[in-house]
């Protein structure tokens, strides 16, 4: 059930499932190829240990044969400079035992500082000493996993820090350093053009975007004229037309567009939208 | 660049524990007195408020019926090292607001945390003491209702378990004269 962006070039369309939802997941499992699951939002507190959902794994697995999964972590921080979280990896470690991924990915940033939480994800410094840390850890990761692994651009919330790299130019040495590929989320791009000025033109120009596999699409609100990450909305037309600027240029790279959406969104989005937003998709990337 | 000491500043920063210097970074000096910077920490309370609405939302209703999110939010980021793993925030929350100064939000934080642990499998018995009658408590809570502030007085126990029918019961407990 492969879509097409306007072009011979297919893309799958994938979505979120943060699982304990079964109404939704039955109107969106005939409309998606991808389920995008994240480990840190089906774990469970027992005795004041994270593990997996019991119950959201039986959900997974009752899946598998219908949809392919792919996992995509929030918690790892790539970029912490005293190393990342050996609890995402635990949690990770417990669902590829259970379930088959095609691939794993986590985002360019950092979410904790010597142990304590940021309770936000910040970009990296784009300096050389950043770039040979992330490289190592990727090929760590690579070496432990024999999946795919893909790391994504992460929304700005502060001014960047002036370093050694373009936005682009950092991604670009990262991926031919470590063989790694990228989920480029247009998105996050939309939000630092609308709070920083950043230029995506010039970014996608100099991105290689043969080194893309996989495209978020989201939306947030608009709050004391920043445009906010909160994956609360449907998708606006124009994240949707850049979408597809990104699928005509990569060369059949993008195999996967996932829209993203948190669970608190649901009460207010409803499950009859979410679908037809996923109907919407298929048919902005069908022929 | 220190890496570590960057990192460390802009933590420091986002937690409004950090004074600037004349002699900081430039860039440190930048963020520090962004419109960003403000923000930031705006979203990170309204990412704790939206998780905290779902997964602890009879307590949620109450502090929002008195005006007390936004104190009881601001003053639970301050003093604990939330994790970005999103089902810990109620267990920590719940734990927190366990041993609040009115009896009523301390009762229906260890009711929702003793119902949480036991919906995912705790084995335990609990008992947690109520001074004023929990149904119409509980049921207007959760139905995001408002209820009346003179509710009856009285000692009341709510036992939450795995093995009882519906998770929880209701007992009223004889008064020993």
């Amino acid at each position: 059930m492969l879509a097409q962006a306007n072009t011979t070039i297919p893309v799958a369309i994938g979505t979120t499932y943060e699982g304990r939802d079964p109404k939704l997941l039955e109107r969106m499992l005939p409309l998606v190829d991808y389920i995008e699951v994240t480990p840190e939002t089906i774990a469970e507190v027992h005795d004041h240990k994270l593990a997996l959902s019991h119950d959201v794994m039986t959900e997974l697995k009752n899946i598998e044969k219908e949809t392919q999964i792919v996992v995509h972590g929030v918690g790892l921080s790539i970029g912490s400079h005293e190393g990342w979280s050996s609890n995402y990896f635990q949690l990770l470690d417990a669902l590829l035992e259970q379930i088959d991924v095609a691939w794993h990915s986590e985002h360019l940033g950092y979410t904790k500082v010597d142990g304590q939480h940021l309770g936000i994800m910040l970009a990296l410094p784009k300096t050389d000493q950043v770039l040979d840390m992330v490289c190592e850890r990727v090929i760590k990761i690579q070496e432990r996993y024999p999946l795919p692994f893909l790391l994504e651009n992460i929304v700005h919330v502060i001014p960047d820090f002036p370093g050694d790299y373009s936005e682009a130019g950092f991604l670009n040495a990262l991926v031919n350093r470590t063989g790694c590929r990228l989920i480029l989320d247009v998105y996050n791009l939309q939000c630092d053009e609308h709070n920083h000025g950043f230029d995506i033109s010039g970014f996608l120009n100099e991105i290689e975007l043969t080194k893309v596999r996989e495209l978020h699409v989201a939306c947030g609100v608009e709050h004391n004229g920043f445009l906010l990450d909160v994956h609360s909305k449907l998708t606006r037309s124009s994240t949707i037309r850049l979408a597809q600027n990104v699928v005509r240029r990569s060369e059949g790279s993008v195999e996967l567009l996932v829209y993203e959406f948190m669970p608190e969104a649901v009460p207010g989005l409803g499950r009859n939208a979410i679908a037809q937003e996923l109907r919407r998709l298929r048919l902005a990337f069908g022929d | 660049m220190d890496l570590a000491a960057h990192q460390r500043t802009l933590l420091a920063l986002f937690r409004s524990s950090y004074e600037v210097r004349p002699d900081d970074d430039p860039y440190i000096r930048k963020v520090a007195c962004s419109d960003d910077l403000k923000e930031a920490r705006g979203n990170i309370f309204l990412w704790r408020v939206w998780v905290l609405e779902r997964t602890a939302p009879l307590t949620f209703a109450l502090l929002k019926g008195r005006n007390l999110v936004r104190r009881t939010v601001c003053a639970f980021i301050k003093g604990h090292n939330i994790s970005p793993f999103r089902e810990t925030h109620a267990p920590a929350f719940l734990e927190a607001l366990s041993s609040h100064h009115e009896s009523l939000i301390a009762s229906v934080a260890q009711f929702e945390l003793a119902l949480l642990k036991v919906k995912q499998g705790d084995p335990g018995f609990h008992v947690v003491h109520w001074d004023i009658e929990p149904h119409a408590v509980l049921n207007n809570l959760a139905r995001r209702l408002p209820f009346d502030a003179e509710v009856p007085k009285g000692s009341y126990e709510i036992h939450i378990s795995r093995e009882l029918p519906s998770l929880f019961r209701i007992v009223r407990v004889a008064q020993m004269h």
